[in-house]
């Protein structure tokens, strides 16, 4: 229980209590920088939110500082979860408090960040499994609309925003036929065909609405132009090995300006070999599921990151889901169980999602420059047997890890007289 | 191709020897043509029974019946002569699973809201899958299209059946061939029929597999009760003849073996015999199947080869399918091997080609030509009562037979007649004369050349002249025609109708004539010579052997063809998580004839494998209180807000991968809940993940019943989007289900005691008796904690106490109420925010129990997580800060409690079963492997052998899909297949059935 006293006692610095201009000093922790590497017994130093130094000793004197003595412990970059409906769904049997699918087929111009619930009582139980940041993701549709990248402790969406329009979302059609009946077979076939056509005229158009100077304003193609310069990812959506392989095709061949990033990717093992040398990075969806096909290996969801990783892929793991996404460390200590080396499964959750989204100047690793968006945890922050947080900052302010859930436990202990 | 010229058949076309005798009462319209019917067939190679074949034989019929049949008989001199010249007689076959001349009602599942009681008028059974009243003869008429399928696929007589719903009423053996319905029927009731198909009833009840087993135990209790009753106190006529029918065969159709498997269980329990119409699949359990001692009728529609070509969608066909399309044709030679009486149906075929085709195929694959003419003659002539009439060919029987150009199970024979009743129906032209060959041709403008007929699939012709042209070739009755263009002038067609002039004694044609009219409209006749015939070089290839693969337990990937044995076991040097007051010790354990039998340092261990497990933790197999895998065809019976007849042990499916899985993730044993879709649910099955057993086989010997009760929004069908009507619809309603279905199992307690005989057994509240009775104990899906408390207080007031209170994510608000009526939980570690009555769902909640002092779980509900237990219950650490030994027995010691199972498992103990997980590392690690996993004392999962399994499920893959592309391009019709998924159930999933 002394983890909680002293996680209690930082949080007591308070959010606004604690001064952003003092100087934090975190001595004799190790050091997970985020791009697989690791300082034993190193010290960090942040000011003013921002890391203005990581080591083995300290570089120079810091009046007045406040020193955390870390011995013992580790030092992470915030968690930052990927593919997520966090802030957007709040319970997901009742439908007056989901907030991500739109309806409508092509609907790049939805935002989710004016959606995203700073309120939302699952964020604080994220960030108390060391989740700072998220990727919210509208679903539904073919186009599903424009994530964002924000914090998971905030006091409004624009204080959340880290970046507020990140990419847009593409569910690309199945290839494959889940009819045994040849005829419905072929019919599902052709629809995912005339899918394909809409999405290539649809992009077309809103490539020549791009280039046209003034255009009369059309909100879904207006919505798209930052695709074209290269300002927003396109992250397609698809689990199919075929997905992978027909949906990359159009767009390098049609549209080679546009930034590609895979999603979910089930299958990607099965065509390493194509994805090899295109430079699209991807966005599992969880490992914990169960394999495709009775076949399959049965641990290869697990070892699917190390797979892709080996063959030079930049892979991010994600969870899907909302109060699920809770579990995200855990499904990067799973690829560490299975392959990946523990320094590149948090790579998967930190640096390489921030890479990904466009936000590494900022987030993603403990660099002198970056934000001081990080972790003090009692141990290793992918297994869940160790992974309990002393203190968490965003931008060099403390997280409030005592969340409701906590609370609740605290007085129905005390009304039993246990601890 | 029916009337090729041929003078035997326009002998035989002319003249219809026989008529039907004996009818009466259908008014004349015309004179009188009644006819002698004295015919005798003779230079015949007849089939008399399935043993015997005599050759060039007689057969003498009169007035529709055999008068002789045998070598060297006179032929008396009124009866009419025909020779056979050496085709072959067989007896007709007989279709013991058949709607042949019944209408089958339509499936009507659209339906606006809950059905509850039947739609039926009439004073008929409360369930509209239940027609036991139901004749299929007063359904009957002759059907021409299907007769003419029937009795060209060699089938006489059919025991036709209305094919829908579970009791299906009484079954009809009649003749296939043509005439008023009147002389067809030889017995109006011959067998009673069932299934587990609800078929054209849009009634809720069952909704589930298990619902349909318990609607059929229901019904026959309550049938015995109706015929006992010597003063009815209601009427049902669904009922009246019950006790007649019961004396009938019962033919049960089933959709796969464990369906077998299921109705023998039910069978069984009655005293009664049934035989099944299986799927085809008996080979995959024959040892269980023949315990069954039932006959069996078998389909012969075995399935084609599927497209493969594609290396993404063949990997979505699962090696069973695949393995069951290569040893599917072995079935009835299979079973026939196993001793297993049996007999063949045309069920499941469109056309009598193929029929004929797979019977072969059958016999290709190791059936007897002996035992195929068993199958499809006298055994189902014997179990349908009807030796006396039919099955085989001698004096007295009904002359039904039928006529083939050669022995049936050559390649290509066909049936030219088949007599039923000793009237002839034509099935095709007698003889047809052979074309196939060269001839000298003759035709202006075309001197000097040749024409060559050969065949290939169907009959190809060329005519080599200066060029060699393509004929285009097509059969009419009596007539073919033949087109051709000339090379430098395609759209100059000329066309020509030919027909036979001359054939020789060996019946091939020996000129062709025809009538030509060229592209300019000028006519002229042609006539081909025949230089020479082709030689037929097609011969059966019966006799090359064919190879199969192994079959594998389960039938599934990751099976073995040989189940894994218990072994002497010697974990050396392990980390020993005992779960007993020892705490976690380093040790040697061993393991002889499936128990623990030491642990300690310096044990005897001659004779032992040896494991080295230094390093390693040994600790007791994980036990999951909530599970839902390996279970057939609905987790719920949702239909009615009490269901407690119902029971999962009746539909466990020991083939569901997710067993294997499972065993990856050191789960040892499981209780397989009923959903949460009612107050009160079925009975749970708990089980050990014995992997290729039976189904019956994984069940844990001698256990306590348990059954399923849920709470909240699922029983109340909060979340399913639609307005239903079920009671109960608010937490009040649920109480209310509780108090009303004890005090009604109080009720029927007492008066079947006091008066047993006037008491109808009543399977649902049998099983509350047995709560009252401490005989069976309840899981209860919950909540919040108003309904947590309220369940107790029912128990308290009704006498029975809540043995687990499962997912109860609430419980840490009410754990002192749970202590105190002495509750266990079972619990999810972080689930929660899925639905509203979750909102305040928290992780350190199984902690706080654990501290009360309740016997604490943490359960899976999930066949994904199901696999990860042992990270769940890290968890526990993390958010609860219990201690690591404390976190573990919430996986395995305390799921054992709660589910009276901790004497024989859930802890290292010497005697104890030996359940036993080895882990690469500490086992709440999320880096922890299950590296071995006993059940019994016998590994039926390891690191190693998963590679091997690995290996073989790629390797067997590959073969049979080569196999696949190879009968493809041999011109075999293929299919498009996707597997089924083995299903991924959770408590509130609801599907129809």
């Amino acid at each position: 229980m002394k983890k909680y006293i002293l996680s209690i006692a930082i949080s007591a610095f308070s959010i606004f209590t604690y001064a952003q201009n003092t100087t934090t000093i975190i001595n004799n922790a190790t050091i997970h920088i985020g791009n697989g590497e690791t300082i034993e017994k190193g010290v960090l130093v942040f000011e003013k939110g921002k890391i203005i130094h990581v080591g083995k000793e300290l570089s120079a004197l810091y009046k007045n500082a406040k020193v955390i003595d870390a011995s013992g412990k580790h030092v992470y970059p915030g968690i930052i979860a990927c593919n997520s409906i966090m802030g957007l769904n709040e319970i997901d049997a009742v439908r007056a408090t989901r907030d991500y699918s739109e309806t409508g087929d092509l609907n790049p111009n939805i935002r989710s960040l004016i959606a995203y619930n700073t309120d939302s009582k699952i964020l604080p139980t994220a960030s108390f499994n060391g989740i700072l940041y998220a990727q919210a993701v509208p679903q539904g549709g073919t186009i599903s609309g424009t994530s964002c990248l924000v914090k998971t402790q905030a006091w409004n969406w624009e204080d959340a925003a880290v970046i507020k329009e990140d990419g847009i979302h593409l569910h690309w059609p199945s290839l494959l036929t889940s009819s045994s009946n040849h005829e419905n077979a072929e019919k599902q076939l052709l629809k995912s065909k005339e899918k394909i056509n809409e999405i290539e005229s649809f992009f077309l158009s809103a490539y020549q609405y791009s280039q046209t100077s003034n255009p009369a304003f059309n909100a879904r193609l207006h919505a798209m132009k930052g695709l074209f310069k290269g300002q927003l990812n396109l992250y397609i959506h698809t689990s199919e090995a075929k997905g992978i392989i027909s949906s990359v095709n159009f767009f390098q061949q049609k549209f080679p300006a546009i930034k590609l990033v895979l999603v979910e990717a089930a299958e990607a093992y099965q065509v390493i070999d194509f994805l090899k040398t295109k430079n699209i990075p991807i966005i599992l969806s969880s490992l914990h599921n169960l394999p495709v096909t009775k076949a399959s290996d049965i641990d290869q969801p697990y070892k699917t990151p190390a797979q892709l990783n080996a063959a030079g892929i930049k892979v991010v793991l994600s969870k899907e889901g909302s109060w699920e996404c809770r579990n995200l460390p855990f499904i990067a200590g799973t690829a560490a169980a299975y392959g990946l080396s523990k320094e590149e499964a948090l790579k998967t959750i930190t640096l390489n999602a921030a890479e990904v989204l466009g936000a590494s100047q900022r987030l993603g690793s403990l660099e002198v420059g970056k934000d001081a968006s990080l972790l003090i945890a009692d141990g290793d922050l992918l297994d869940m047997r160790t992974n309990v947080l002393i203190a968490a900052f965003i931008e060099g302010e403390p997280v409030e890890l005592n969340n409701e859930q906590q609370q609740l436990a605290t007085k129905f202990k005390k009304k039993y007289g246990i601890n | 191709m029916k009337h090729l010229l041929s003078l035997i058949v326009l002998l035989f076309s002319q003249s219809c020897f026989f008529s039907i005798h004996g009818q009466t009462g259908f008014p004349q319209n015309g004179p009188e043509d009644l006819r002698p019917q004295y015919l005798a067939l003779v230079h015949a190679n007849i089939q008399i029974d399935p043993k015997t074949l005599v050759q060039d034989a007689t057969i003498i019929i009169k007035n529709g019946k055999i008068e002789a049949v045998g070598k060297n008989l006179n032929v008396p001199k009124d009866a009419q002569e025909i020779n056979l010249n050496g085709k072959f007689i067989y007896p007709s076959f007989i279709d013991a699973f058949s709607n042949y001349g019944i209408r089958t009602p339509k499936e009507n599942k659209t339906k606006a809201a809950d059905q509850y009681r039947n739609s039926q008028t009439g004073a008929y059974a409360w369930n509209d899958a239940l027609h036991p009243n139901q004749r299929a003869v007063t359904h009957f008429d002759y059907d021409e299209k299907k007769s003419e399928e029937y009795l060209a696929a060699g089938f006489g007589l059919t025991l036709s059946a209305v094919q829908d719903g579970i009791f299906r009423g009484s079954a009809a053996l009649v003749l296939t061939g043509k005439g008023e319905p009147h002389a067809n029927i030889l017995n109006p009731d011959a067998a009673a029929t069932m299934s587990f198909n609800k078929g054209s009833s849009s009634q809720d009840y069952p909704g589930s597999a298990m619902g349909a087993v318990a609607l059929i135990r229901q019904t026959y209790y309550d049938a015995d009760f109706y015929s006992q009753q010597k003063t009815k106190s209601e009427l049902n006529l669904s009922f009246e003849n019950f006790s007649n029918q019961k004396l009938l065969p019962t033919i049960f159709e089933t959709e796969n073996k464990y369906a077998t498997l299921r109705a023998a269980k039910i069978a069984k329990e009655f005293g009664l015999t049934y035989w099944f119409k299986t799927n085809g699949d008996d080979y995959q359990r024959i040892n269980e199947i023949k315990a069954c001692k039932s006959p069996l009728i078998l389909p012969l529609n075995f399935p084609k080869p599927y497209e493969v070509e594609d290396v993404f969608e063949a990997d979505k066909i699962s090696l069973s399918d695949l393995k069951h399309w290569e040893l599917a044709p072995s079935n009835p030679a299979q079973v026939n091997k196993a001793g297993i009486p049996f007999a063949l149906t045309y069920q499941g075929h469109q056309n009598a080609e193929e029929f004929l085709k797979n019977l072969r195929k059958a016999v290709q694959f190791g059936l007897s030509q002996e035992a195929a003419l068993q199958a499809l003659t006298l055994l189902p002539a014997t179990l349908l009562n009807a030796t006396q009439l039919t099955g085989k060919l001698e004096k007295g029987l009904l002359a039904n037979f039928f006529i083939s150009d050669k022995n049936i199970f050559e390649k290509d024979a066909i049936i030219l007649d088949h007599f039923i009743k000793g009237k002839r129906n034509e099935i095709h032209a007698w003889v047809k004369p052979e074309l196939a060959g060269s001839y000298q041709f003759q035709l202006k403008g075309f001197e000097n050349s040749l024409l060559i007929i050969s065949k290939k699939k169907g009959l190809e012709a060329s005519l080599l002249s200066k060029d060699t042209l393509k004929l285009s070739f097509s059969e009419k009755a009596a007539t073919f025609n033949l087109s051709f263009t000339l090379p430098n002038n395609k759209d100059q067609i000329y066309r020509a109708t030919c027909w036979i002039g001359e054939v020789n004694t060996n019946n091939h044609a020996t000129q062709i004539k025809g009538r030509v009219q060229f592209p300019n409209g000028t006519i002229e006749n042609l006539t081909a010579t025949l230089m020479s015939a082709e030689v037929s070089s097609q011969k059966s290839d019966s006799s090359k052997a064919i190879n199969w693969g192994a079959i594998l337990y389960p039938f599934s990937e990751y099976g073995s063809e040989v189940l894994p044995k218990q072994e002497f076991y010697c974990f050396k040097n392990a980390q020993v998580w005992t779960n007993e007051k020892e705490g976690i010790i380093e040790a040697d354990v061993l393991v002889k004839e499936g128990k623990i039998t030491a642990i300690g340092k310096d044990l005897n261990i001659n004779g032992a494998i040896l494991i080295d497990a230094k390093g390693k933790h040994l600790t007791s197999g994980i036990i999951d209180e909530h599970s839902h895998i390996a279970i057939y065809r609905g987790v719920n019976e949702c239909t009615q807000n009490n269901t407690a007849e119902v029971r999962i042990e009746d539909v466990i499916n020991a083939d569901d991968i997710n067993i294997y899985r499972q065993l990856s993730g050191g789960v040892i044993a499981c209780q397989q809940l009923h959903g949460s879709c009612n107050p009160i649910g079925g009975q749970s099955s708990i089980i050990k993940l014995r992997w290729g057993k039976s189904p019956e086989e994984m069940k844990i010997e001698g256990v306590d019943g348990f059954i399923k009760f849920a709470l909240g929004e699922n029983v109340k069908q909060s979340n399913w989007g639609i307005e239903t009507s079920r009671y109960p619809q608010t937490r009040m309603g649920v109480e209310q289900v509780y108090y009303d279905a004890f005090i009604r199992a109080k009720a029927y307690e007492q008066k079947i005691k006091k008066e047993p005989a006037l008491t109808r057994k009543d399977l649902e509240l049998e099983a509350l008796v047995e709560i009252l009775n401490k005989k069976r104990f309840i899981s209860c899906h919950s909540y919040v904690q108003s309904e947590i408390n309220m369940l107790m207080h029912v128990g308290d007031s009704m006498g029975f106490k809540v043995n687990t209170f499962t997912h109860i994510l609430e419980g840490y608000k009410v754990a002192d109420k749970m202590k105190l009526h002495g509750a266990s939980a079972s619990t999810f570690a972080d689930w929660w925010a899925y639905k509203y009555e979750v909102i305040d769902a928290i992780p350190q909640n199984a902690s706080i129990l654990n501290k009360m002092g309740i016997t604490t779980a943490v359960n899976s509900d999930d066949a994904e997580m199901g696999r990860r237990l042992n990270q769940e219950a890290a968890k526990m650490v993390k958010y609860g800060g219990i201690k690591e030994e404390e976190a573990w027995k919430m996986v395995t010691l305390n799921p054992a409690i709660m589910l009276h199972l901790d004497k024989q498992t859930g802890s290292i103990k010497v005697g104890k079963d030996a359940d036993l997980v080895l882990w690469s590392d500490n086992p709440l690690s999320i880096y922890a492997k299950a590296e071995m996993t006993l059940v019994d004392g016998i590994c039926y999962y390891s690191l190693e052998k998963d590679k091997a399994l690995r290996n073989d499920i790629l390797l067997e893959r590959q073969r049979i899909i080569q196999k696949m592309i190879l009968a493809k391009q041999n011109g075999e019709k293929v299919e498009k297949k996707v597997s089924a998924d083995d299903p991924d159930y959770h408590c509130d999933t609801v599907e129809t059935y």
